[in-house]
């Protein structure tokens, strides 16, 4: 099974996918219960809707596009199907299932429900009290990583399936597939943005 | 490419075989093919034909179904491919199945396998350093391992032999305990590189940074196209730019048309003719049908790699060798080495916004060994030396998981080139120890019902002494170049995590003390060489492959002379 057969086994054609993001901030400009409009193949329909709340609001769209326009968040739900173990699997699950906890704990609401400003204030809360990911040499981290939680990993995680994905990598960034030479002293300037390989 | 001799009744005889067709067994094929014997390579794994069984060489991160992630059934194959960190997607296809291939832990060690026409050339890592006669010397001047039966001399023309076909990129320093190579034009250092380079040539008397020396084409060599920095080597290169056995000796030797791949077949022994004093075949068990089969040959090269062509030997049993073909030294499985690699230092470096680089150079810097030259400072808590790897890039988007921030401003500036990261790790000589061994496991057998390896070894105190210092040592320099938020680490890994795994059927000068003579023949069956990192006497602190390569050709010329003698 290739990607594109994944993505529309989910019932998510390319059409309808496009509707996501304005639906939804629609939805919660006016402070309703979003709804999911994809359907998620291992989150259930509250974990999903927070998976597209939080990576709405780490990466939303500006002049560039947002998580949601390159379905981050439906690429997320697959990662967990796919290549996560079923340890793994409850684990993601049940770390969403606290991180909402926590939020309704703390502001009344699970995480998608909340205000912008809470939003913000919820995820600043988790950016002050968690650990950083350590520096890697050849793909490890080095010295003694400190365990990051799930905010952090999952913001990772966020970052990875937005930058990963073809429209930012070939349409975004600077995409250079065969480089063909080696310059190791070039301005900035002649570049721009970050190279995406 | 190749002839495949899939069925077995048609030739069964042959005047050479090649047990391997990784780094050196690619060489001993495209050798002795070119002297004109009809040679057959045993390949335990599947046929890979250069460019056309690349399947993932041009794949970009979002044509991958996970985008590198593996499936839990693909983890479940490759448990010590996982435990390294170094298999995806993209490269899964290369590796061994663990399962299928187990091998007992004594102590931890990490076995990387990879079983396929090409083995681990598919995979490795580039690196090419001449060792010199520091390397050489060094177990007759503090003891420890036996002499080499060989110093630089015997081996350099061999070296320059090899570098010319095989393609190394680098910069000639003239350095005596790194010996410089036949050089393509180095790559180039980028900005920070430079300016680091400077700094620390400039603090250190005696220390130099450089370019990585590299098995990658810099320029077009004999139809293979140069370096395209894609850096996505380990997927196999469309160009041929780096050396693999399928892209460069394999396809030389199979010009000849004295070249004959067998592929699916597991070498389960070297047949020893007690009457006759040598050596006349191999037994081999078809992976797919595990039918038996002898194929016959008037030399055998093993270039199984380090460990397997070990085990190869001591299932090699007769009465003459009833501990296994060659032990009559007891030293056979013994003095196994790797080299350590996650010691070093990481940091910052500022002043270089403006600056950025074009290309994924699939290189890094190298810092030459600088203690315990024969002039210069001299360590009295460890002997032998280290050298560094490392590299200056930009952080990408990646920078953003770390960075108190979130929202729309924040996911516009990580598109931007990040911070200057720069870091070196060091690779410490690891000495031979009697005590670090591997043997023979019945208890536990292969999918094929074959005696496994029991593998037992770890690092000792030299090692750990080296580590200590290096860690100190990458930290000081990296302070002293200016670099900020430095961060030393040492990552205390087990052996095998080098994949430089090398020893257990040692060369020496003494049949009573070491398996193999000076031009890799078994001392007690000449006419069985290793030309593998099984032969080696010690590690030296550089990659060792570029060695194997120039004594498969060296074993290979000597071969033929006495063949051509009647000496074999």
């Amino acid at each position: 099974m290739n990607r594109r057969d994944a993505l529309r086994k989910t019932g998510l054609l390319a059409g309808s996918a496009v509707a996501a993001p304005s639906l939804l901030s629609l939805l919660q400009a006016c402070n309703q219960t979003p709804r999911l409009n994809w359907t998620p193949i291992f989150l259930d329909e509250n974990q999903a809707t927070f998976i597209s709340s939080f990576v709405d609001t780490i990466l939303p769209k500006t002049e560039t596009p947002g998580a949601l326009d390159v379905k981050t968040d439906i690429f997320l739900d697959l990662v967990y199907a796919k290549t996560y173990s079923p340890e793994g699997q409850a684990k993601v699950k049940a770390d969403i299932d606290q991180f909402n906890a926590d939020c309704k704990a703390k502001y009344g609401k699970v995480f998608a429900e909340l205000s912008k400003e809470d939003k913000t204030a919820c995820l600043k809360d988790h950016e002050a009290n968690t650990a950083t990911f350590n520096r890697g040499v050849w793909g490890t981290a080095v010295g003694e990583q400190k365990p990051v939680g799930f905010y952090r990993q999952l913001k990772s995680q966020a970052l990875w399936a937005y930058f990963s994905s073809e429209e930012i990598g070939k349409n975004v960034l600077n995409y250079d597939p065969i480089p063909g030479e080696y310059l190791g002293c070039i301005p900035v300037s002649d570049v721009g943005k970050a190279w995406s390989l | 490419m190749a002839n495949f001799n899939i069925d077995a009744d048609k030739a069964l005889t042959y005047d050479a075989i090649v047990i391997g067709s990784g780094i050196s067994g690619g060489w001993a094929a495209k050798e002795l093919c070119e002297k004109g014997l009809k040679t057959l390579v045993l390949e335990r794994g599947r046929i890979v034909e250069h460019v056309k069984d690349y399947p993932t060489m041009n794949l970009d991160p979002w044509d991958m179904e996970y985008r590198g992630g593996l499936t839990p059934e693909q983890k479940a194959k490759h448990p010590i491919g996982v435990r390294t960190g170094f298999i995806g997607a993209a490269n899964e296809h290369f590796h061994a199945n663990d399962i299928e291939n187990p091998y007992t832990e004594v102590k931890p060690f990490l076995w990387v396998r990879a079983h396929q026409m090409g083995g681990r050339s598919l995979l490795w890592g580039k690196q090419t350093y001449r060792w010199s006669d520091l390397d050489f010397e060094a177990n007759a001047k503090d003891g420890h391992g036996v002499d080499w039966p060989i110093r630089y001399k015997d081996i350099e023309s061999w070296y320059t032999y090899v570098e010319k076909f095989a393609g190394i990129s680098g910069e000639a320093l003239g350095l005596p305990q790194l010996p410089d190579s036949h050089f393509l034009p180095p790559m180039e250092l980028n900005c920070v590189e430079k300016h680091v380079k400077e700094r620390i040539e400039k603090e250190y008397n005696g220390r130099n940074m450089i370019i990585g020396r590299v098995a990658h084409l810099t320029e077009p060599l004999n139809g293979r196209g140069k370096c395209q920095f894609r850096n996505r080597c380990d997927r196999g290169c469309p160009y041929g730019a780096y050396f693999s056995s399928n892209a460069v000796t394999l396809p030389a030797a199979n010009a000849t048309g004295n070249l004959t791949i067998r592929p699916f077949s597991i070498v389960q022994s070297i047949v020893y003719d007690e009457a006759l004093g040598k050596a006349t075949g191999v037994r081999i068990i078809d992976s797919e049908t595990n039918e038996e089969i002898i194929y016959k040959a008037k030399i055998i090269f093993c270039n199984a790699s380090t460990l397997s062509t070990t085990q190869i030997l001591m299932n090699s049993t007769s009465s003459r060798f009833p501990n296994g073909l060659g032990n009559d030294s007891g030293e056979l499985g013994h003095n196994l080495m790797d080299h350590t690699y996650r010691v070093g230092a990481s940091g910052l470096v500022d002043g270089f916004d403006d600056q950025y680089y074009k290309g994924r150079r699939p290189n890094g810097i190298y810092i030459p060994r600088y203690v315990n030259l024969k002039d210069g400072p001299q360590s009295d808590k460890f002997v032998r030396g280290f050298g560094y790897q490392g590299g200056g890039q930009r952080a990408g988007w990646g920078q953003g998981a770390n960075m108190q921030e979130f929202g729309g401003e924040f996911k516009d500036k990580i598109m931007n080139p990040g911070p200057w990261e720069f870091f070196i790790t060091g690779f410490a000589e690891c000495l031979p120890n009697h005590e670090n061994k591997v043997y023979l496991n019945k208890d536990v057998v292969d999918k094929w019902g074959q005696p496994t390896l029991s593998i037992d070894a770890e690092w000792g105190p030299n090692e750990l002494a080296i580590n200590a210092q290096m860690r100190i040592d990458a930290k000081e320099m990296l302070e002293r170049a200016g670099l900020k938020e430095i961060m030393d680490f040492d990552k205390k890994h087990e052996m095998g995590y080098g994949i430089h795994e090398m020893g257990t059927a040692r060369m020496g000068k003494d049949p009573k003390t070491s398996v193999l003579n000076g031009t890799n023949q078994v001392h007690a069956c000449k006419n069985v060489f290793v030309t593998d990192g099984a032969a080696m006497a010690s590690s030296s602190c550089v990659n060792p492959s570029l060695t194997y390569m120039a004594l498969t050709a060296r074993a290979a010329d000597h071969a033929v002379a006495e063949l051509k003698k009647s000496n074999l």
